[in-house]
């Protein structure tokens, strides 16, 4: 296929058209970390051959199939382990791994708590669309209280993880959140962790339209993501007390854990 | 040729040791083949310690992995003897630790060799964690099982150079019991 | 050549690392541990890595991610573990990813006695996993054995791209040996093949006459699709009647077709006897003891050892037991593997000797069943 957008040679043209359904944030997300990556490779600090996608089981998790890296598409929630079987193998390559949070924080919850704790040098990108998408709306570990999924029928009894907070308290060399509202943010962020050593984690809050919005009563993608972006504030230097998402009041985006550590690969081999 | 040996004693006692440095010395300095499988209870002092070796010049000898019936064997200790006795031919050769041994079976053929290992490792070397090597200087002293040279090598490979030499004293010690 | 005097465990550690092992990743579990301690020591002199990850399922798919890096790595582990790792073999599998998992079985079910030795797993190894393949999987029965065959457990996978399991015991585990080791060249080691076009005419699925791809691995510019889903010859998810069955028939053929190129049994004085014993691991030696017992008492009997439990060799086995008038199948367990033997063996009297003992059944023990049959 000829390549008539700049950011085609990023991706596996002849696998379009792509699953994601009319509204959803995933290509958002897709497109702000091609132009990360595009911005890197333009600036001569690695080539396309050295970059990595990992990717477990989810609708966010498809990504790795229709971009042109060595990719791997694994198991639900085990990306993070077979990423850092290739780092710790092939230390130049770029690894990031990209899942949704049901993927990442709930069945995959502990390797990112451990590869984040060894500042593994991988970079995490989590696609938080507070729900499960694929399998048709089931609760996720994200989803704000008193939510209607298929699973949580009577409103879901359980706090939202603060993923965050959590690896922030880690001992990680980058932490940030970004929104499908806001896309410059998403690339600036990428493009900063991948900038570093050690562990990055980038979470970005997305939309759902077809599952989250029928949810909670925004079947509208554009009136889903008005409402996502009414609650989003940016902060140059938030604090982690601020990282709480309370659906419907506020959203807090920014750098939370911009640290330069050595990370693991390098206490591994030296420098 | 293929003998069966069993040792037993108390945690403790370093029966372990014996086995390992025997089967060293009879794999990699005697082209002997062995099989030792070794078993202790959790507690490091004080419960049953066992190494059983099969020796022998042909590997197709080497079978089952524990000890059917000894035809030689190490006690260290009366509690094990007792607990153990049954293991050893009726004909077999049996070397006893007197420190810690009294009493022996009257209704076997045994041929017996014992002397107080324990205290002569105390008396002669000063210390009586190498009693056990005492024990197995007895025992290749009196066999010719394998050559001293041998076991000299193992010794020096098992237990590490800080402890080489002290080990090696106490198996001469042993070696020369009843010379 | 070398002489040296290991346990089983150390033997299967030393074995990987001649066979050019660069990468295990493993998580603490008895009785297996003493392979991971003993290459975290001596695995990082030879230009290799060794990670504890936070359980079984990290380790294992850490694996098949430094093996798609073009390492050679492996895991080891026991029932709980391997219980935990299963659906990640089923990803090697699919992905046709090498890999070695050396499985040091204990006695179960769930905990059990963690220490102790059984042969409870050699179904469980074979069927855990979801969907349908074929498993490689090797069982020693010596020290000597834990060493030759964990590098040839590296060569098949390497050679097929399968992960292929060692299959040993806690008994094997423990017990001390003398063990000849070659190096190659003395010994000879496979590695993975490589792709033999450029990246444009490159298909990581593509089989050659011998139904395995060529291996690109990553960071060689092949831009290689590692994919769990079903995925035709470029790797791209196909959900059809068509390519599912291309791809699982493959799988499946790819061992099956290549038998005979790792199929390995040993057999004892079978030619003349009356009845043959079948016996595979540390049980084995209790079965080989029981024949030569016998046999000085002019009682013909025989061995039949699968040193290759799955996929058994039917043919060897037919063979070996063509003149058997009886056969006994003498396992660690309630008697499982028996239910293999009597598939093939449908026009014999296969009989099973189902030993419980938590150290490994005794030749007294297995004559005391079979006395009443001969």
């Amino acid at each position: 296929m000829d390549i008539i957008h700049p950011l085609d040679r990023y991706l596996r043209t002849d696998r379009l058209p792509h699953i994601w359904c009319p509204g959803c944030g995933i290509g958002i997300v897709i497109s702000a970390m091609l132009r990360a990556i595009d911005r890197h490779i333009s600036e001569g600090h690695f080539t396309q051959d050295d970059v990595a996608t990992v990717s477990g089981i989810g609708c966010t998790a498809r990504a790795t199939l229709y971009l042109n890296f060595d990719s791997a598409h694994v198991i639900h929630g085990r990306a993070i382990p077979f990423a850092i079987g290739l780092k710790v193998i092939k230390p130049n390559l770029k690894v990031i791994v990209i899942g949704g949070d049901g993927d990442i924080a709930a069945i995959g919850g502990n390797h990112l708590l451990h590869s984040a704790r060894r500042n593994m040098d991988i970079t995490v990108i989590m696609v938080n669309n507070m729900v499960y998408g694929m399998t048709g709306g089931q609760v996720a570990p994200t989803t704000p209280m008193k939510v209607y999924t298929t699973t949580t029928p009577y409103g879901n009894l359980e706090y939202p993880l603060n993923l965050i907070k959590l690896v922030s308290s880690l001992n990680t060399n980058y932490v940030a959140r970004a929104s499908v509202t806001h896309p410059h943010l998403i690339e600036r962020y990428i493009y900063n962790a991948l900038s570093r050593d050690g562990f990055s984690f980038i979470e970005v809050i997305s939309i759902c339209p077809e599952v989250f919005g029928r949810h909670i009563g925004f079947r509208n993608p554009v009136e889903l993501f008005n409402k996502l972006k009414s609650m989003i504030k940016f902060k140059a230097k938030p604090s982690i007390d601020e990282s709480d998402i309370v659906w419907g009041k506020e959203i807090v985006l920014g750098e939370y854990v911009n640290e330069y550590k050595s990370g693991f690969i390098k206490l591994l081999y030296g420098s | 040729m293929r003998y069966e040996l069993l040792i037993a004693g108390r945690g403790g006692q370093g029966i372990l040791l014996i086995g390992r440095v025997l089967g060293v010395a009879a794999s990699k300095y005697s082209n002997l083949y062995v099989t030792c499988s070794e078993s202790y209870v959790a507690e490091t002092r004080g419960g049953d310690s066992r190494a059983d070796l099969i020796i022998s010049n042909n590997e197709e000898e080497l079978d089952f992995i524990k000890v059917r019936k000894a035809d030689i064997a190490i006690f260290m200790h009366q509690a094990q003897l007792v607990k153990f006795s049954s293991l050893v031919k009726s004909n077999g050769t049996v070397y006893v630790d007197e420190t810690y041994v009294s009493e022996l079976p009257s209704n076997v053929g045994w041929r017996v060799l014992r002397a107080s290992y324990t205290k002569l490792a105390e008396r002669e070397i000063g210390n009586i964690r190498v009693a056990n090597m005492v024990a197995l200087g007895h025992l290749i002293g009196t066999t010719k099982l394998i050559n001293p040279e041998a076991v000299e090598m193992a010794i020096d490979e098992v237990v590490g150079e800080e402890w080489s030499e002290l080990n090696k004293k106490a198996f001469r010690l042993g070696l020369n019991i009843g010379v | 050549m070398r002489l040296e005097y290991l346990t089983g465990n150390h033997a299967i550690a030393e074995a990987a690392i001649i066979a050019g092992l660069k990468f295990y990743a493993g998580y603490p579990i008895t009785p297996s541990t003493e392979i991971f301690e003993y290459l975290a020591s001596k695995l990082p002199t030879k230009g290799g890595v060794v990670l504890q990850f936070e359980d079984e399922i990290a380790s294992i798919n850490a694996v098949i991610g430094a093996s798609w890096a073009g390492a050679k790595a492996m895991t080891a582990t026991s029932g709980p573990g391997f219980s935990l790792m299963v659906e990640a073999l089923s990803l090697a599998i699919m992905t046709e990813t090498p890999l070695v998992l050396a499985y040091v079985m204990r006695a179960g079910p769930s905990t059990g006695i963690a220490t102790k030795a059984g042969q409870y797993d050699v179904m469980q190894v074979r069927w855990a996993a979801h969907g349908n393949y074929e498993l490689v999987v090797y069982a020693p029965w010596s020290v000597q054995e834990c060493l030759d065959l964990t590098i040839k457990a590296f060569n098949v996978s390497e050679m097929l791209r399968v992960p292929v399991i060692l299959l040993s015991d806690a008994t094997l585990a423990h017990i001390w040996e003398r063990v000849v080791i070659r190096e190659p060249p003395e010994v000879s080691i496979v590695n993975r093949k490589k792709p033999k076009v450029p990246r444009d005419k490159y298909k990581p699925y593509e089989p050659e006459e011998d139904l395995v791809p060529p291996m690109a691995c990553f960071g060689e510019g092949y831009r290689v699709l590692v994919e769990s889903l079903t995925h035709d010859e470029r790797g791209y998810y196909k959900a059809t009647n068509e390519v599912q069955r291309r791809l699982v028939w493959r799988l499946v053929n790819k061992v099956l077709k290549n038998k005979h190129l790792i199929s390995d049994s040993a057999t004892y004085l079978v030619d003349d006897a009356d009845y043959v014993l079948i016996a595979y691991g540390s049980t084995a030696r209790s079965a080989y003891a029981l024949i030569r017992e016998l046999r000085s008492k002019g009682i013909k009997v025989g061995l039949y050892r699968p040193k290759l439990l799955w996929p058994l060799d039917e043919e060897m086995l037919i063979n070996s037991t063509i003149k058997a008038k009886k056969v006994f199948v003498v396992e660690n367990n309630v008697g499982v593997y028996v239910r293999e033997i009597s598939r093939v063996l449908r026009n014999k009297e296969v009989i099973s000797i189902p030993i419980i003992d938590i150290e490994v059944p005794t030749p007294d023990e297995i004559f005391e069943v079979m006395k009443e049959w001969i």
